[in-house]
């Protein structure tokens, strides 16, 4: 009897996979674990998780590192991916010009029109003029409200501004009903005098006269050249319950756009494309450009900016100094990205157009020999490197039932995406692709505007729910989940990432579906793009069609939507394709180092 | 106020007036209905007694400067917030929460409270 490991080293977790050879040759699966990669994949400090693994896979079936006669590792493709994410518009408004935000209790109802004074100056106010009200936190909403109704019966109040949360008190203690929006933090920068519009939408609606460029033109009487400036005013103002806009006759309110720069792909023809364009543009000059020996981009440009970035990323992680770092694929996708407007008066943030990009850059042969060669001398077994990535990939995932040959395997891990063909014949034709999981998390937390980038790690990996009462919650799926203990009140009200185990708050105030679309949409984007450039790159002829059926193998194949995704965009091709099932049990994990163990077998008894 | 409305309920026993309105406060600028009903009892027994009364399963129990909020069915001394010696802030905030557990919003942090 003979005990073999194989090992499949990857950017995220490290998998072996440990098979019997008996007397007769017969051959059987005995164990398997999985343990995060530690350091950089193809480096020497892999050897501590490749041993961590082998040790829980042994365990599991009670024997000791001594039984093992051979570790067979598999030689990583050699790329690494990284991204990046650039505005490309700015709006800043230099004089403070708008207040735009949903307070979540503003009161009454309806736009008006006015000049702007404090409450504490009201006594000098004329009669006939509209005014609109601006009311510091240190009046409470009593006094606020007798002072104000004292003054109504002479002033022609239209509308107020509240610094705090009090709108509906107020509100309640007035003798007319007029809009009021609440909440405005910064209530000292407003300048008292100016033309100002408010307008607080219907309950259930948003508000529809401030987020139109002729609807501020009606309400503070603009020409057709202010019209056009306070365009990015109404466009930032959009979905607001309340808004107020301020009419500063300087108030240099601006649409920038940076100069975004151009990526130059220098390939079987130079293809050269302005980022301006847009993610399709980018992708169809990268595949007018063919075989890709670099990219660049446009010195003292966002653009160039962010390659420099990745560059200077890559050489860290590349290491061994020297060599020349090549970005050999890109993968563009549009994004937008909520940045907070200087300037504005409750902290509004305004949705730039942004594109993000995942770049990966191939490096010379990862030092596999060198790991093999630590690993023999620590766990005195015989380490060999066999076999590369993709074609172990091909077999292991030819273990899932219900396939045949031609078989084309998609390998979407966390840096990129890999795909190989193994035909009948025994030929594989491979390819890798930038951008997989990671730059999926990058938009969901550049869409979603959150603070760390584990929260849309978390959300990309896990449904969520709505707690909706302290003894149920509301599935994103529509279901209810009943509880018998009562729900921690901290979670009350919240979405909540049902992660295995335990529930993740989630901090920001954004509702269920929102994330839902963002989450969803950035995997479409990036998964099902990918995917399709990956497959027909192999395809025989690059003709899609002609690959008969498709496994998902790799970590993002685990995800609870991707591989349902690409199932529903690959049938258009009338293609076969679902999460693999390695060895009918594995799932889509497992699959190199699977396939590493049936090369060995495969390869003759003599070794 | 009408009975039978569907309100918040705060039970009081010799409340501190003061607390008491930020507490009124709170839950009218979220546009919930409340109703003040004196009752004895310490803060746990009012409190559990006022979001049992409540048709929305929220209620508010106030004696001397301890506060706390209840909702239905959790049992008694289970209070989902509990104050003492609470600033004005915290009683409006506490307000807020009562009317935001009739809402299904999340509540607002009681804590250190400062203003």
């Amino acid at each position: 009897m003979k005990l073999i490991a194989g090992v499949d080293i990857g950017n995220s977790t490290t998998e072996v996979c440990i098979g019997e050879i008996r007397e007769n040759g017969s051959f059987r699966f005995v164990s398997g674990a999985s343990r995060m990669t530690t350091g950089t994949k193809g480096t020497l400090p892999n050897v501590f998780g490749i041993k961590q693994a082998l040790l829980d896979a042994l365990g599991a079936v009670n024997l000791p590192l001594s039984a093992l006669s051979l570790v067979r590792l598999n030689e990583a493709a050699p790329v690494i991916g990284d991204t990046a994410m650039e505005t490309i518009t700015e709006t800043i408004i230099t004089e403070s010009s708008m207040i735009g935000h949903d307070p979540s209790t503003p009161a009454g109802a309806g736009e008006a029109v006015g000049e702007l004074i404090f409450l504490e100056n009201l006594w000098r106010g004329k009669p006939g003029v509209p005014y609109i009200v601006a009311v510091d936190s240190r009046f409470s909403y009593e006094e606020a409200a007798s002072r104000l109704n004292q003054f109504i019966p002479e002033l022609d109040i239209k509308g107020l501004i509240l610094q705090a949360d009090e709108a509906v008190l107020v509100e309640n203690r007035l003798s007319i009903r007029i809009p009021i929006v609440d909440e405005v933090r910064h209530i000292r920068q407003i300048p008292e005098g100016k033309m100002a519009a408010i307008e607080v939408a219907l309950p259930g609606t948003s508000i529809r006269m401030l987020s139109n460029p002729y609807g501020i033109a009606t309400l503070l009487g603009l020409n057709a050249e202010e019209t056009r400036m306070v365009t990015p005013i109404a466009k930032s103002l959009i979905g607001n319950r309340s808004a107020v806009v301020i009419r500063t006759p300087h108030g240099n309110i601006q649409e920038n756009v940076l100069p975004a720069g151009e990526i130059t792909f220098h390939g079987d023809t130079d293809r050269t494309v302005n980022i301006d364009a847009g993610a399709d543009r980018i992708m169809e000059e990268r595949s007018a450009a063919g075989e890709i020996r670099d990219i660049e981009g446009q010195n003292n440009t966002n653009v160039g900016n962010m390659f420099k970035r990745i560059r200077t990323g890559m050489a860290d992680v590349a290491g061994d100094g020297g060599e020349e770092i090549r970005i050999t694929d890109i993968l563009a996708v549009d994004t937008l990205a909520p940045v907070t407007i200087p300037g504005a008066l409750a902290g509004e943030t305004c949705m730039e157009k942004a594109v993000g990009i995942a770049a990966m850059v191939r490096t010379r042969h990862l030092p596999m020999q060198k790991i093999a060669e630590r690993l023999e001398e620590e766990l005195h077994v015989k380490a060999v490197v066999a076999g590369v990535e993709a074609v172990m990939a091909s077999l292991g995932a030819m273990t899932t039932p219900g396939t045949r040959l031609p078989l084309a395997i998609l390998d979407m891990g966390g840096g990129s995406t890999d795909a190989a063909v193994l035909e009948a014949d025994g030929t594989v034709r491979t390819t890798h692709q930038a951008g997989a999981g990671e730059l999926v998390t990058m938009l969901i937390r550049t869409e979603l505007g959150l603070e760390s980038r584990q929260t849309a790690e978390q959300i990309k990996k896990y449904p969520m729910g709505k707690v909706e009462s302290l003894f149920h919650m509301r599935l994103e799926n529509g279901a209810m989940r009943f509880f018998e203990e009562s729900i921690d009140p901290r979670y009350f009200g919240r979405v909540v990432l049902l992660a295995p185990g335990e529930m993740l708050r989630i901090e920001e105030d954004i509702t269920m579906e929102k994330i839902m679309d963002v989450r969803r949409d950035a995997k479409r984007k990036v998964f099902v793009r990918n995917a399709i450039r990956a497959l027909t790159a192999v395809a025989p002829d690059h003709d899609l069609r002609k690959i008969p059926n498709v496994v998902l193998v790799g970590g993002s194949a685990e995800d609870f939507e991707i591989p349902e995704m690409l199932t529903q965009a690959l049938s258009e091709y009338r293609i076969v394709c679902g999460r693999g099932n390695i060895r009918g049990t594995e799932g889509p994990r497992n699959a190199v180092a699977t396939g590493l163990l049936l090369s060995y077998l495969g390869a003759g008894k003599d070794r | 106020m009408i009975v039978n409305r569907p309100s918040i309920m705060i039970y009081t026993d010799h409340p501190d007036k003061d607390l008491l309105k930020e507490i009124c406060a709170g839950i009218e600028e979220e546009g919930v209905l409340f109703q003040i009903v004196s009752g004895n009892g310490d803060v746990d027994e009012l409190a559990h007694q006022a979001a049992a009364e409540s048709m929305l399963g929220s209620g508010i129990g106030i004696t001397g400067q301890q506060a706390a909020m209840q909702m239905s069915p959790l049992p008694k001394g289970h209070n989902v917030f509990e104050l003492i010696q609470p600033t004005l802030r915290q009683c409006r905030d506490l307000g807020a929460n009562s009317a935001r557990a009739v809402k299904k919003m999340p509540f607002r942090s009681l804590a250190g409270g400062s203003q």
